[in-house]
């Protein structure tokens, strides 16, 4: 049995994966301490098999999490007060960045700040040129009297990235020592070790970001691991990384910089699985309307969008992580997302949330304040007696009080006029996040498939996919859970990789081979004994003499052996840069610098997909029919389907609800539903 | 420094609303950036030599049929405002019929290019009917460009035949796709690290046929008259956002006059003066240029290009309203008045235009924004740091040992310069006004990789940002050299050693630029501005950028601005204190730095009631 647990801002989502059939939980995010929230999971888990937790979790092999942790940590600024030390010289690395602008004549925004206060920055007498060598010997009494004051300023981690440590990383590992035995308590990220690539902005700046996420997270992840062995769990623990791969949890924790993206990074994996499934090669863009954030990510000719220079904040301006990461945007708009009247007496919603504490008014758990749940519960889209599942009760008098006391009364017209107008607001804020990557990417949004899931998708929906224009919207059976299930609908991949820098006028075919061999275990190391079919790639970053960026390229076989095995690759680099650039240069030769090895174990797919991976069946399945309220109608009866009960294949029209035990789907007046054979719900706008 | 009083008046024309805009028209429009990045995207992955392929030194631009700019995405607004127009009518004018994979070299400071080193390759895209439908165009700055000396900026020569530049008027460079082997030889025989060059070209080369090559698909797949409707309605937009931003500005007229510091050749300097004119009633904004020197016997003539760039740039950096479109349609609101003959202006053959992109271009551009902020309370900007230090200079040599290590590159090791603007502080790395920030700095680590240099510093240097309530970038320092067992010169010409950058309503200058020469003993020797420096290894040069001028009066500026500047070390506490009027307090236990709110409240009143007004 295989568990995907995806810890959001409002709900904690669990996902089994067994044999028999899949079946998705959800309990509410616990903020103050994330890890219980996730043993909530597990226990309602647990109990819906029927079982112990200890019972439960004996039979479970892997446990997959994901969680945005790190990146709010980092947006909300409760990172670790983190100190910067540099070469001697060189003190404003963070500052200069690699320079670049993107609008030339936006002087609206401020210029940025660096990722690490130049008051906390420490410059280390010391210098290694580019061949290694040392040209002036570290000051090591300059770095105890440096740590002293760092312990006074009440430093809790630090990031060394120190020039040429790629060369040569003698000097990095040195104060490493001096750090461990003189500031035991303090946490420490060394470039060299974390991300042994040249330049060194990106460097540095992923050292820092790394270094002031370790507190934060090695005490999550530790705290994580041992509650689940506690609750009787003896399997592996893996986390998801930002570039959509998964992770041992300890090696997480100690370059925790691989889970910036690890809440969102699945859910375009799990649009891109759905998408290919229901209508083969389209553009989809997958929306995860969560309780606090809605990710948006566009998914085209199969690929997930990666980025490759990842940025915290905007390109130039914001801190780049120096690693590649699924490209995911996020607003802050969900289910939770509070109305409110600004001063000058315009709606408004979100970007501030409810979260899960207090939660929407109708939570009775002492917010006042109207969120869009709360409307939806006005409208009468969600029935406040069966939400997940009849497993929480909702107040509607609380929702309604909610909207009329802080909207409804402040604006002219109805209780329902201010609830459409707020879901209507909360719609175009999408819509407007949406436009913004699709026609920046230059798509056209009627020519895609919107891809909605997360627990709040199917409140707005058809209304967001009839502003884009898109064609259809597809919610997946497992939708309310997209980034968990994401996890089990992927591949398990295992990369690692290694600079052998060579050329093809002089190749090194020994330094090569035995390399891609080194790479090759640790990847069947990752995943051990436990059998199963792997299948093995294997690339190189190779570029033209005196270019200074590389194109990965896949080998043509598993090593290169012969002048003939070279004579092919190099001709392969050819083809590739002339079409990925327009021109190739057949006289000069090709350099080769970094040498990868990706083990893949296939997703096992039917579990997600077969007919018997239904949710559970509420106990109200007696309730055929609703009053709800849409502007072009007013109050209509309308008929209210059990998403399992749609027959396959069978259509229906709007306006009627469909439901499952997590999520509420709102079909306006004017669409067409069906269920596919592939137990997702479609809807034609 | 002389200037005339502005006199302003307030219009009375209400401002237009501004149309929406139609989604489809936004998609396509993007479509087209977004065909520009790419190309963009392929000269930078694969160039050969340092200043493009970490100095992001070039632009490429898409030009409809009729050569107006439709499409520049991240491109430096002194290579491609005006410029790109202007040399695709030369090839249209030179070649009467144009042929599928064709191709043009075009360098020719004389016929609209930017200056010598700026090789542009520009093609036709033509559809199956064989009509001309757009051109693609890319610029890139070279290493070199076999000047008389190893560096592409000459300012010191008395005409193009000193300067030595290959001159390339738009000479066929393909015919069907395929080279022309002679012109490539040519270029060989004469470019410094001809290899370098070689590859720099394929990568301009590439750019434009990935250019071609998504123009064509997007023809295809929208139809080729939907995309001709688009540019008009696109040309129609932009231009309906301009006249919506000028008609926020009050009416007047305002002259500047600025000098360019004294080089060889010109021992006053460059006098520059401008008269800017904002007709809001009509939404119509005019430079006139005319009333300036004829061309001067030196380097820093402006070419015809850059004459109407610069004064672009000055009214763009201006308006406080990035969501203009800056093409052939935003365009037609502005005027441009030139005068031929003229140092800023269009250039006389044989006059030389080596350095036209950067320093009087950059005086150009500083006194038009000065002049609109003179007329217009809240908008234009104060001046950028001026061009260019050592620290942005040419580096050349030869590396003992192998026959084949000759280098040349320009290096963007330590340049700053922001000005403060009415709504922010000036941006840390934009270059020079020319550049907008559009170009990357440069990594120590890869420029000590590809050449045989050591940078020993490079960091800000306090107290030297252009005070204001929006204050200017501070200067840059560095200071490097060759390594054991190699020499190498550094070629420089830095405006800004006299003359720094001006504040705006009420802001103060920039810091100067400066050079000097470390000997092995480490004494340090002044260097002239305009220089090529030969260093032996152990010998270093030191170079201070520019810093930005600041906008509005210091003692406006948010305390908690002034504090985070402190703390940042861009600012001393003592000239927080005497120039901001905010008193800094250092807690003496946790070493803490805050605000003295009583002491800066008397410091503030005091120094706004002074009748002095410190720099």
């Amino acid at each position: 049995m295989r568990l995907a647990c995806d810890t959001g801002g409002t709900f904690t989502d669990l996902v089994v994966e067994s044999a028999a059939r899949t079946r998705l939980f959800k309990a509410p995010t616990t903020p103050d301490d994330p890890v219980r929230g996730v043993l909530d999971a597990v226990a309602i888990a647990a109990r819906g098999y029927g079982k112990d937790v200890s019972d439960f979790l004996a039979e479970v092999t892997t446990f997959i999490h994901g969680t945005t942790r790190s990146l709010n940590a980092i947006v909300t600024g409760n990172t670790a007060r983190t100190a910067f030390l540099t070469t001697a010289g060189h003190p404003d690395i963070l500052v200069f960045r690699e320079g670049g602008r993107t609008d030339p004549f936006n002087f609206k925004v401020t210029p940025p700040a660096p990722y690490v206060s130049r008051s906390l920055t420490f410059e280390i007498p010391e210098r290694i040129d580019a061949r290694g060598r040392i040209l002036r010997p570290m000051d090591e009494r300059a770095v105890l009297t440096i740590i002293e004051r760092m312990k006074a300023l009440g430093i809790e981690a630090v990031g060394v990235c120190l020039l040429w440590s790629v060369a040569n990383g003698v000097h990095e590992r040195r104060i490493g020592e001096l750090l461990a035995e003189r500031f035991p308590q303090v946490f420490y990220s060394l470039s060299h070790e974390l991300n042994p690539t040249l330049r060194e902005y990106r460097r540095a700046s992923a050292t820092c970001i790394d270094a002031s996420l370790k507190p934060l997270m090695f005490a999550y992840l530790d705290a994580l691991t041992r509650r689940l062995k506690g609750a009787g769990y003896t399997g592996r623990t893996l986390m998801v990384t930002s570039q959509g791969g998964v992770m041992d949890a300890d090696v997480v924790a100690r370059s925790p910089i691989h889970s910036l993206n690890s809440g969102p990074a699945m859910a375009p994996i799990a649009g891109r699985y759905h998408a290919a499934a229901e209508y083969g090669d389209t553009v989809a863009i997958v929306a995860d309307s969560g309780g606090t954030t809605y990710d948006i990510s566009v998914v085209r000719d199969g690929r997930v969008p990666r980025t490759r220079e990842t940025w915290i904040g905007p390109r130039f301006r914001g801190h780049m992580t120096g690693f590649s990461s699924v490209d995911v945007k996020s607003i802050g708009a969900g289910g939770g997302s509070i109305a409110w009247i600004d001063n000058g007496g315009l709606l408004q919603v979100g970007p501030q949330s409810a979260g899960a504490t207090p939660g929407p008014a109708a939570y009775g758990k002492g917010g006042t304040e109207p969120t869009v749940t709360d409307c939806a519960i006005v409208l009468g889209y969600i029935d406040p007696d069966f939400f997940l599942g009849g497993a929480m009760r909702l107040d509607a008098a609380l929702a309604r009080h909610a909207v009329h006391s802080r909207i409804a009364s402040r604006l002219s017209g109805t209780v329902e006029d201010a609830a459409v107008a707020i879901l209507a607001l909360a719609t175009e804020r999408m819509v407007g996040a949406i436009n913004d990557i699709t026609v920046n990417q230059g798509i056209d949004p009627e020519k895609a498939v919107l891809v909605a899931g997360g627990g709040a998708a199917g409140l707005n929906a058809t209304a967001i996919a009839r502003r884009l224009g898109a064609r259809e919207v597809l919610l997946p059976a497992f939708g309310a859970a997209l980034s968990a299930a994401g996890a089990l609908v992927s591949d398990m991949i295992s990369e690692y990789a290694a600079i052998v820098f060579t050329a093809s006028s002089a190749f090194d075919f020994a330094s090569v081979n035995a390399a891609l061999t080194r790479l090759e275990g640790k990847c069947a190391g990752f995943f051990g004994e436990d059998g199963g079919e792997l299948r093995y790639e294997f690339f190189a970053e190779a570029r033209y003499v005196h270019q200074i960026w590389e194109i990965e390229l896949p080998l043509p076989r598993a090593r290169i052996e012969t002048d003939a095995d070279l004579a092919e690759f190099v001709a392969a680099f050819h083809r590739e840069h002339k079409n990925l650039f327009g021109i190739e240069d057949v006289a000069s030769p090709v350099e080769f610098v970094t040498w990868r090895v990706r083990a893949i174990r296939p997703a096992v797919p039917e579990a997600c997909s077969s007919g018997a991976s239904l949710p559970d069946s509420g106990s109200n399945a007696l309730v055929r029919r609703r009053r709800v309220y849409f502007s072009s109608t007013g109050w209509i009866d309308v008929p209210v389907h059990r998403f399992e009960e749609i027959p396959i294949d069978d259509g229906t029209d709007g306006p009627c609800i469909a439901e499952t035990s997590f999520t509420t789907i709102v079909a306006e007046p004017g669409t067409r539903l069906h269920r596919s054979p592939m137990n997702n719900l479609r809807i034609v706008v | 420094m002389s200037q005339t009083p502005p006199s302003a008046t307030v219009s009375t024309g209400d401002p237009e609303p501004e149309a929406p805009v139609d989604p489809h028209m936004a998609v396509l429009a993007s479509r087209l950036e977004s065909i520009v990045r790419k190309m963009q995207n392929t000269l930078f992955r694969t160039a050969r030599s340092g200043i493009l392929n970490t100095g992001h030194d070039f632009s490429c631009v898409l030009l409809t049929a009729d050569c107006r700019l439709l499409a520049a995405a991240e491109s430096l607004p002194i290579h491609t405002l005006i410029g790109p127009d202007l040399i695709c009518h030369a090839v249209k004018r030179h070649h009467p019929v144009l042929q599928r994979g064709d191709a043009f070299l075009h360098n020719d400071p004389y016929d609209g290019n930017s200056h010598a080193a700026d090789h542009c390759l520009i093609a036709p895209v033509i559809d199956d009917d064989r009509t001309i439908r757009l051109f693609v165009l890319a610029k890139a700055h070279q290493a070199d460009c076999g000047n008389s000396r190893p560096s592409t900026y000459l300012g010191d020569v008395v005409d193009v035949y000193q300067e030595g530049a290959l001159i390339f008027s738009a000479t066929k460079i393909q015919s069907d796709y395929q080279d022309n082997a002679d012109i490539v030889r040519i270029c060989r025989s004469r470019i410094r690290s001809s290899d370098q060059w070689w590859g720099d070209y394929l990568a301009s080369l590439g750019a434009i046929r990935i250019g071609e090559r998504e123009a064509l698909a997007l023809g295809d797949e929208i139809g080729w008259d939907t995309l001709d409707r688009h540019a008009d309605a696109w040309f129609d937009y932009s231009e309906q956002k301009m006249k919506a931003a000028i008609r926020r500005l009050p009416s007047g007229t305002a002259k500047i006059a600025t000098r360019h510091d004294p080089f060889p050749n010109v021992p006053d300097g460059i006098p520059v003066n401008v008269e800017v004119t904002i007709d809001a009633q009509n939404a119509k904004l005019t430079v006139d240029l005319r009333d300036n020197v004829d061309c001067q016997p030196c380097g820093l003539n402006l070419t015809e290009s850059c004459s109407t760039s610069a004064a672009l740039v000055g009214i763009f950096n201006s308006l406080n309203d990035p969501s203009v479109p800056t093409n052939a349609g935003s365009f037609r609101r502005i005027a441009v008045h030139l005068r031929r003959n003229c140092v800023v202006g269009i250039p006389q053959h044989p006059f030389s235009c080596s350095a036209a992109t950067t320093n009087v271009a950059d005086r150009l551009s500083n006194a038009v924004q000065r002049a609109i902020s003179e007329i217009a309370p809240g908008y234009g900007m104060a001046e950028t740091g001026p061009l260019q230090p050592p620290g942005a200079g040419v580096i050349s040599g030869r590396s003992s040992g192998s026959a084949e290590s000759q280098f040349v590159n320009q290096v963007h090791l330590a340049v700053t310069g922001g000005a403060g603007s009415a709504t922010s502080d000036g941006f840390l790395t934009i270059i020079h006004a020319g550049n907008a920030g559009m170009c990357r700095i440069d990594s120590v680590e890869v420029d000590e990789l590809h050449y045989p240099m050591l940078i020993e510093t490079r960091r800000l240097v306090e107290d030297t940002e252009g005070a204001g309530e929006f204050r200017g970038a501070p200067s840059a320092y560095a200071e490097f050299g060759p390594t054991e067992g190699h020499s190498m010169d550094v070629a420089f010409m830095a405006d800004g050693t006299i003359n720094p950058a001006v504040g705006a309503r009420g802001g103060g200058a920039g810091g100067v630029s400066k050079a000097f020469k470390r000997d092995r003993k480490g004494a340090l020797s002044k260097l002239p501005p305009c220089h090529s420096v030969h260093l032996e290894a152990g010998e270093r040069v030191v170079s201070y950028s520019a810093g930005g001028g600041g906008y509005g009066k210091p003692t406006n500026r948010n305390p908690g601005a002034v504090l985070n500047d402190v703390r940042e070390g861009w600012v001393t506490r003592e000239r927080a204190a005497s120039i901001y009027g905010v008193a800094i307090a250092e807690d003496s236990t946790t070493g803490l730095l805050d605000i003295d709110q009583a002491t800066t409240a008397a410091l503030r009143k005091q120094l706004r009631t002074s009748p002095f007004t410190r720099p």
